[in-house]
């Protein structure tokens, strides 16, 4: 154990040694993977807050069946019982012409004078059909709806369908988007880490030698630039969040107009703890496959 | 060719019987390029606690030699023993023990500039992962022994060339291996410091290990009046024992 513990405080010395000796190189890796990490972490960002707005949606998803005109309220009630029967149905609410009406003047405020010449209420009677919880999506919306409109009194029934198809579509051209960008980003971090740790690795070749003669295991040589790549992928991670952070805090609140088109009325959201992690984690693991491509390519002393 | 007898020296610490020879070449030859021998059909044995010299020219096959008992080098054709092991049929698992046994120094030090001198010993101790102090202590004990403790926390290029082949010369030997090689170990030193550091590495064979030194300097050669094998064209044309059988 103590041999064990002796061994990584010593491939630990010489990742950090390696760090200090060449400073340039490995600042150039730690800001590789904390640009490839902001511009991941800001599509992952926008994914996740696009999703909370589906999810905050759902809870207010209904589809509204318009009924016929001149059912009798005995039948308008047969109509919403039968509705609040379908599969995927939470409520069914029954709002008459009257209530619809009054709605309506509320709704249009000092406008609301011009519907004193009317001669008679317009508004037909209507069923308010809230969604299950497992229903509270683009396609249990579209089969509630397309169930009340067969019901017979129902003349057409209204819901969001198309608005949150079209959103569905946006969140998910966004998330492919972010996708796509992160496997080139990816990449392209991982050659540069690849490189600057190849660099590292040339520039100690007299102490890789050095290291072989006396006897030291491929792995033992290996595990310091490991370590090295691990070190500036964590730190490229931690920039990150923090440039991610900084952006949230300071730069979000001017673009209150671009955001309440995405984001309609929700307070947007920075990453939770776990996802912190995962992004840091992210920038470890960029390092250490970049460090584990230039020492596999590395020739064996 | 020829062979000798073998030698015991030193107590057993690994795979090697007590009366078997530290190192063994069995018609061993190498060749770079198709037609070109650094070493043609090479049968020698060394044994434990032996100082032999190479000698020979430049080109005479002296440090490929030395490479193929430290296993950075296979033979063309033809076996080598090294403590008990077949060095050219070591997986690359198998080699670092193996060296972790052997010391080696060279004409050019090989030494970390940017390491302090005790840094530069201690990475023969922590490669097999020895606790810290016990680091310490054991450099300290070699650089003490060296005449370096006073220079311990300098950096290689602030000293003599003599005092870096000292540094080289504890690195080799602060893991008491059983085997030291020595390629050129005073090729870049006047002939005072020469006898100096060879004086160093006699006293390693004098505390059982097997030391093989190549060199081309016969004035330190006749000096110590050790066996002497020479080389040429990668051949052996001369073992020569030492006087009066002493090892």
């Amino acid at each position: 154990m103590r041999r064990l513990a002796a061994r990584m405080a010593t491939l630990l010395r010489s990742a950090l040694r390696g760090i200090a000796a060449s400073p340039l190189t490995s600042a150039v890796a730690v800001v590789t993977i904390a640009v490839t990490l902001v511009l991941v972490g800001a599509f992952a960002l926008l994914v996740a807050n696009m999703e909370s707005v589906l999810r905050q949606f759902g809870d207010a998803l209904r589809v509204t069946a318009f009924l016929q005109d001149g059912l009798a309220p005995d039948a308008q009630r047969a109509v919403a019982t039968e509705a609040g029967q379908l599969a995927g149905v939470e409520g069914v609410r029954l709002v008459s012409p009257e209530e619809a009406l009054e709605r309506f003047r509320r709704g249009v405020g000092r406008g609301a004078a011009l519907l004193e010449g009317l001669s008679e209420n317009p508004l037909p009677a209507s069923l308010e059909i809230t969604l299950a919880q497992g229903s509270r999506s683009a396609e249990g919306l579209a089969r509630v709806a397309e169930a009340v409109a067969r019901l017979h009194g129902v003349a057409d029934v209204g819901s969001g369908r198309d608005w949150i198809e079209g959103y569905l579509r946006g969140v998910a051209l966004v998330r492919g988007l972010g996708i796509g960008l992160a496997v080139i980003l990816a990449l392209a971090a991982l050659l540069i880490v690849a490189s600057t740790i190849r660099l590292a690795v040339l520039s100690r070749r007299d102490e890789l030698e050095i290291l072989s003669l006396v006897g030291a295991s491929r792995a033992f040589v290996a595990a310091p630039f490991l370590i090295e790549g691990v070190l500036q992928g964590v730190v490229g991670g931690a920039v990150a969040l923090g440039v991610l952070y900084a952006i949230f805090r300071l730069v979000l609140p001017g673009l209150e107009f671009g955001l309440e088109l995405v984001l309609g009325g929700v307070a947007p959201r920075f990453f939770d703890l776990r996802e912190g992690v995962l992004l840091v984690a992210a920038g470890g693991c960029l390092g250490s496959f970049g460090a584990g491509v230039a020492i596999a390519s590395e020739p064996r002393p | 060719m020829t062979t000798r007898p073998t030698r015991q020296a030193k107590g057993e610490t690994g795979a090697v019987g007590a009366g078997q020879p530290a190192v063994r070449l069995y018609h061993v030859s190498k060749s770079y390029s198709a037609g070109h021998f650094a070493l043609r059909d090479v049968s020698l044995e060394f044994g434990r606690g032996e100082f032999v010299f190479l000698t020979g020219p430049s080109g005479a096959g002296k440090t490929t030699l030395l490479r193929l008992v430290f296993a950075a080098e296979r033979p063309s054709e033809g076996q080598i023993l090294v403590l008990g092991r077949n060095a050219p049929r070591l997986g690359p698992r198998a080699v670092p023990p193996l060296r972790r046994r052997i010391g080696v120094v060279f004409q050019d030090f090989k030494l970390l500039a940017r390491r302090t001198v005790e840094e530069n010993v201690a990475v023969a101790l922590e490669v097999v992962g020895a606790p810290r102090r016990e680091v310490r202590a054991r450099v300290f004990a070699v650089l003490k022994q060296l005449g370096l403790q006073h220079r311990r926390f300098h950096h290689p290029p602030s000293l003599s060339g003599g005092e870096q082949q000292r540094v080289a010369i504890a690195r080799a030997l602060v893991n008491e291996p059983d085997i030291l090689l020595a390629d050129e170990p005073t090729g870049n030193l006047d002939h005072e410091l020469a006898v100096e550091i060879m004086d160093l590495i006699a006293g390693a064979a004098t505390r059982g290990t097997t030391v093989i030194v190549a060199t081309h300097d016969m004035a330190i050669v006749s000096r110590y009046g050790k066996r002497s094998i020479s080389l040429e064209g990668g051949r052996v044309v001369e073992d020569r024992p030492a006087p009066g059988g002493r090892p």
